[in-house]
Parts: structure tokens; C-alpha cells; sequence
């Protein structure tokens, strides 16, 4: 819950347990529910976190200049100082322990990072070492993660995320495809990197959690990071392993708390469902389709496939037995090629799959609107929007007159616009308000 | 001790473990390599973390295939190299085990079926050298670029580096143009 919420939260229990609206016990109950996301005063994280990586960047800068003219014991001595400088004023912080406000943690780890960073590239520079940005990048990602753990500082987290996913990326890119020998593994170096952010979220006591921008930069990156594990262990473009690796984001385990969140508030649910429908109305057509069915037949003897496949069946179970069935219904689309596979025969069309894929789709939107209707956590809006979009591509392929599909379009637009005010005076007539 | 101020401390020495490493490791080969010189071409490339750079990439690239080597993978292979009569070293022998001596270089094999539009040839395997550039000051790499590129369409000599080994491990300290440094060339320029 936003520090706002919980605000409001804390201000109006106390007369609710005045006017009886609620008990003690419910008063109680509803504060350990809603509790704050530790924030820590947001814009002077924000204001740290700023004034340091212009710090740090400007460190940077500075160093890659390159000083021509300064011996290599000078050049060494300015990537080398502001380490130790930026090591002594973290030092100084972490003493403070609970005492320092959380701008100095962020600034502070942030600037330690810069500096290391800064070390190891001008180092890099002097003795003209070979090699790619990116492996740069990995060694500076090792030696800085443990900064964000220490300091729980979000800006490192933020950062070391985006450069782990970036190297797994630049190993796929960089190897190309049919080719093997080179780059790292990464089937087994992103999930370990990946792993590297437990200390920090959850944490030592399993209780911390990210705020609300850092959950984005998790999910997207997990998801980008995925998708090129994904390629590297297929060595070719691989389409039904990347739905199973955005359907393990979709279903990831959450808490009651975190189920009870809306959806913008979880975003490994928004990115992984968004990555998947996309993907299916892809599927829709007979190309993509046919590409889609011999991926499985590709995937199928490797290892990370059944990783995948493993993790993405203990994560459904888990979801089934907390009643999260709107999001099975969306992973359920990663499995709709696995089970097409075997009706297809070897160089055949792709259409079955495709007509196949159009009729899931149907039934996973319509299965999201009934949810919400029957009750359960569902997402109507998005049902609704799915299926205006199907009928779209598919008026799209029509060979109809031009007229009959503005016609069409109106129709579908006016339905659209109806469905959503049906739904918002639904959920306004709820006891409790809007949900999601 | 706090369990912070612990993984703090080991993230400190890493912090300064990995610089101090390298620093320790080229010095060494700075201070008690071999010069050798090699042929190269060199274009003018960017780093984002580290600036502006030559590309360093030494002519001899391609080379017959060392005995015993199979397979499409990449594989380290040890190079003996040999100065001719003009003063530049090239390639006398590789092995895919490691061998001893002044003038040796641990260098990448690797096998490629095209190379551009053209079929390669089964016995001739790609080396990469465990040097690609010489880094500059941003003032002076355009400048080092364009003699670089002049020299290459006049038909001139191409610029050589100078590489310092020891121990199969080398580090580039120089490239030279007509046997002057570049960096003293471009700098006179700019004067």
C-alpha cells in the first residue's frame, strides 16, 4: 500500500473503531494487512539518487577523456581515490545503521558504484584491454550488488538488474545464432545472477519488498532476461520458449497481500500477461503459427525447456490452489502448442493451430470477464479489450467492402465503450468500491 | 562484527581486488615482455565506458589449422611468433598445448564456414588476438583515425603494434606509423 493510503488508512481507523464501524480486532487486522511500503521519504531518495549518478557519471566522463598527457601511476591514482573516498563515506553510513536517512544510503552506494565502475574501466583504458563493454559491465554488476544489499539501496538494485540484463542479452546478440563456443552460459549465469537481488527483496527475513518502480525494472528485466536465456539454450529464435518464460513471470508466487494489490501494482503480471496475449494474437496467423508448433519440436529434448515447463507447473498449482484463475487462464496460452504439436503432421499448414489459437484467445477473454461476474478476481476490461481485438484482426483479414468493416468497427467501438460504464457502475455498486 | 559491515568489507576488497589484479598482471608483462611488432590494420571505434579508441586488429588473422584440433568451437591455441628481416613477427607454429618461451601468445582459434559470402577453407582456422585496441584521448583518436586511413589509401605501410608478451600474455603499449608513436604523430599534428 502507497504511504498516501495508508495515511488515510491510519487516520480514519481510529474513529471507525470509535463509531463502531469496526472492531478492535478488525481495526488490528486491517493495519497489519495495509501496511506502508517502506518509502523512507521517496523524493530525497530520489534527490540522493539524482546528485549521485551525476557524481558518478560525471567520474566517468572525466576518466574516459583519457589524460594523454598524465603518467600511468596519475591516471591510476584518479580512478583509484574517489574508490577509496566513496569506500569511506559508505563505511561511515552503514556505522550509522538505522540513524542514516535513506538519501545518504542511496547516494552513497550509488557513488561507490560509479567509482568502482569508473576503476575497473580506466584500468581497462591504461593497459588497453581487449574485449567487449558488456563483460565490463558483469564484473562491475558482481562487485556492486553487495552495496545494495548493505545499504538497501533501490538505485543499485535498479541498476545492477538492468546490467545483468543487458549482458545476458549482449551473449545472445554477441554469439549469433548456429554458433557455439562462445559467450557465457547463460542458462545457468542469469538465473544466479537473478538470484543475486534475495538478499535485498525478500531479504534476511523474507519481509522486504520492492517499491513500486523497482518492481517494474524486476519484472521487465526478469522477463528481457528470460526471453534471451531462452534464445541462447535454443540457439535460434525461440518462439514457444519465450511464452513458457513469460508465462513463469505471470504466475509468479505472491502473498495474500500481493494478491490482494490491484494489477498496475504488479507489474510480472501486467508484462508477462501483456508478452503472452501478444504473442497468441501473433500466433493467430498461419505463418507465425506453423513457426510456432515447430519451436516446440525444437525445444522439446532441451534441458531449460523442462526447467521451464517444471517451474511453470509448480507456479500454476500454487496459483490454482490461491484461486489466481484469471491469471492461469492467460498462462494457459503457453500451453496451446505444446498440445497442438502432436496434431500437426511435418510441413503441414499452419492454420489448424491458428483457428486454434483464436478460439483460446475467445475463451481466455471470455473466462476473465466471468470471473469478475461469478466473484473472483478477474479482469472484465481486459476480457472486453481482447476481444474487441480479436474481432478486429479478424474483420481486418475479412474480404469484406470497406463499408461493412467501418460498420463493423462502430459497432464494436460503441459495444466496447457500453461494456466498459456496465462495468464501472458494477464495480461502483459493490460494497467496498472498485476492485480489479 | 555486523553481518552489513562484513559483506561490506567484501565488496570493498572485490571492489579493489579486480582493478589491483589487472594493474599487477600488465605491469608485470609492461615491465618484463618481449617487445614483438605485428602488422595491423586500425579504425576508429567508441566504447561507452571507456572512450574513444583505435581498433587494433592484427593483418594475420587467418591461419593453417594446428594438428588435432576438431570440432567448430572455439579453442584456446598457443602461437610461437618469429620476427622476419623487416622487423615484424608473425606466426611460426600453434599448438593447442601450451608451449614456453619469449616470443609465445595465447590467442582464440576459432573455425568459420563463411566468411562473408565465400566458403573458408576446412584447414585454415580465424585467431583473435588478446589485443583489439589502444585507447585515446578523444582529441587525438579522429586524427589518429584519419592517418590511419590515409595511409591505407595511398597504398602506404600499414601501422604496427607494439606488443609486449610474457608468458603467453600480452599487452599492446603502442602503435606505430613508420616506426614513430601514433600518439606522438597525431600530437604533433595538433600542434
Amino acid at each position: 500500500m502507497s504511504l498516501l493510503h495508508h495515511h488515510w488508512l491510519a487516520e480514519q481507523l481510529p474513529a471507525w473503531e470509535r463509531e463502531g464501524i469496526v472492531t478492535a480486532d478488525g481495526a488490528r487486522l486491517l493495519r497489519e494487512r495495509y501496511v506502508a511500503e517502506p518509502q523512507g521519504g521517496l523524493a530525497q531518495m530520489v534527490v540522493g539518487a539524482v546528485g549521485a549518478l551525476l557524481i558518478g557519471t560525471g567520474l566517468i566522463a572525466v576518466l574516459a577523456y583519457n589524460w594523454d598527457d598524465f603518467p600511468r601511476w596519475v591516471r591510476m591514482a584518479l580512478a583509484l581515490v574517489p574508490l577509496a573516498a566513496s569506500q569511506a563515506v559508505s563505511w561511515w553510513v552503514l556505522q550509522k545503521d538505522e540513524a542514516a536517512k535513506p538519501w545518504q544510503r542511496e547516494a552513497t552506494a550509488l557513488v561507490q558504484t560509479l567509482a568502482a565502475g569508473a576503476a575497473m574501466a580506466l584500468v581497462s583504458q591504461i593497459y588497453n584491454l581487449p574485449g567487449k563493454w558488456t563483460d565490463l559491465v558483469f564484473w562491475w554488476c558482481v562487485v556492486s550488488v553487495p552495496l545494495a544489499w548493505v545499504l538497501r539501496s533501490q538505485a543499485v538494485a535498479i541498476a545492477y538488474l538492468i546490467g545483468i540484463a543487458i549482458w545476458t542479452v549482449a551473449q545472445v546478440t554477441g554469439r549469433g545464432f548456429g554458433f557455439s563456443g562462445e559467450g557465457a552460459d547463460v542458462r545457468l549465469w542469469y538465473p544466479l545472477l537473478l538470484a543475486g537481488i534475495l538478499p535485498l527483496w525478500p531479504g534476511p527475513k523474507l519481509r522486504e519488498r520492492p517499491a513500486s518502480g523497482s518492481r517494474l525494472v524486476l519484472a521487465a528485466t526478469a522477463l528481457l532476461g528470460l526471453f534471451a536465456v531462452a534464445a541462447f539454450a535454443a540457439d535460434r529464435p525461440a518462439f514457444w520458449l519465450t511464452m513458457l518464460s513469460a508465462a513463469a513471470v505471470l504466475l509468479f508466487p505472491l502473498d495474500r497481500h500481493g494478491i490482494a494489490e490491484p494489477l498496475a501494482r504488479k507489474p510480472q503480471v501486467l508484462l508477462g500477461g501483456l508478452a503472452l496475449v501478444v504473442m497468441a494474437l501473433i500466433a493467430t496467423y498461419e505463418d507465425p503459427a506453423r513457426h510456432l508448433v515447430k519451436s516446440v519440436e525444437f525445444a522439446l529434448p532441451l534441458a531449460w525447456c523442462w526447467l521451464l515447463l517444471g517451474v511453470v507447473a509448480g507456479f500454476a498449482v500454487l496459483a490454482f490452489r490461491q484461486g489466481r484463475f484469471a491469471v492461469l487462464a492467460v498462462a494457459g496460452l503457453a500451453v496451446v502448442p505444446l498440445l497442438a504439436a502432436p496434431l500437426s503432421g511435418k510441413d503441414t499448414s499452419g492454420w489448424p493451430v491458428a483457428i486454434i489459437y483464436s478460439f483460446v484467445l475467445l475463451a481466455t477473454a471470455i473466462a476473465l470477464i466471468a470471473l469478475e461476474f461469478l466473484g473472483r478476481q478477474g479482469a472484465a476490461r481486459i476480457g472486453a479489450a481482447l476481444i474487441t481485438l480479436l474481432v478486429i484482426l479478424r474483420m481486418a483479414d475479412a474480404d469484406v467492402s470497406l463499408l461493412v468493416k467501418g460498420l463493423a468497427f462502430i459497432v464494436i467501438g460503441v459495444g466496447f465503450l457500453g461494456f466498459n460504464i456496465f462495468i464501472s457502475r458494477r464495480r461502483a455498486a459493490l460494497p467496498g468500491g472498485p476492485s480489479t | 562484527m555486523r553481518p552489513a559491515l562484513a559483506v561490506f568489507a567484501v565488496a570493498v576488497a572485490a571492489q579493489w581486488l579486480l582493478p589491483l589484479a589487472g594493474i599487477w598482471q600488465y605491469e608485470r608483462v609492461i615491465a618484463r615482455g618481449t617487445t614483438v611488432r605485428l602488422e595491423c590494420v586500425a579504425p576508429d571505434p567508441y566504447d561507452p565506458l571507456r572512450g574513444r579508441y583505435l581498433a587494433v586488429r592484427p593483418a594475420e588473422d587467418r591461419v593453417p589449422k594446428p594438428e588435432g584440433m576438431v570440432g567448430r568451437d572455439a579453442v584456446p591455441v598457443w602461437a610461437t611468433l618469429e620476427a622476419g628481416d623487416d622487423g615484424l613477427s608473425r606466426i611460426k607454429s600453434l599448438s593447442l598445448e601450451p608451449v614456453s618461451g619469449s616470443t609465445v601468445i595465447r590467442l582464440v582459434a576459432k573455425w568459420r564456414l563463411w566468411e562473408g559470402q565465400r566458403q573458408t577453407s576446412p584447414e585454415t582456422v580465424f585467431v583473435e588476438w588478446p589485443f583489439d585496441r589502444l585507447y585515446l584521448n578523444e582529441r587525438l583518436a579522429p586524427d589518429a583515425d584519419k592517418l590511419v586511413t590515409e595511409r591505407f589509401r595511398e597504398g602506404q605501410d600499414r601501422p604496427v603494434a607494439e606488443v609486449r608478451l610474457l608468458d603467453g600474455r600480452a599487452v599492446l603499449t603502442d602503435v606505430l606509423v613508420d616506426g614513430v608513436s601514433i600518439r606522438e604523430i597525431v600530437k604533433q599534428r595538433a600542434n
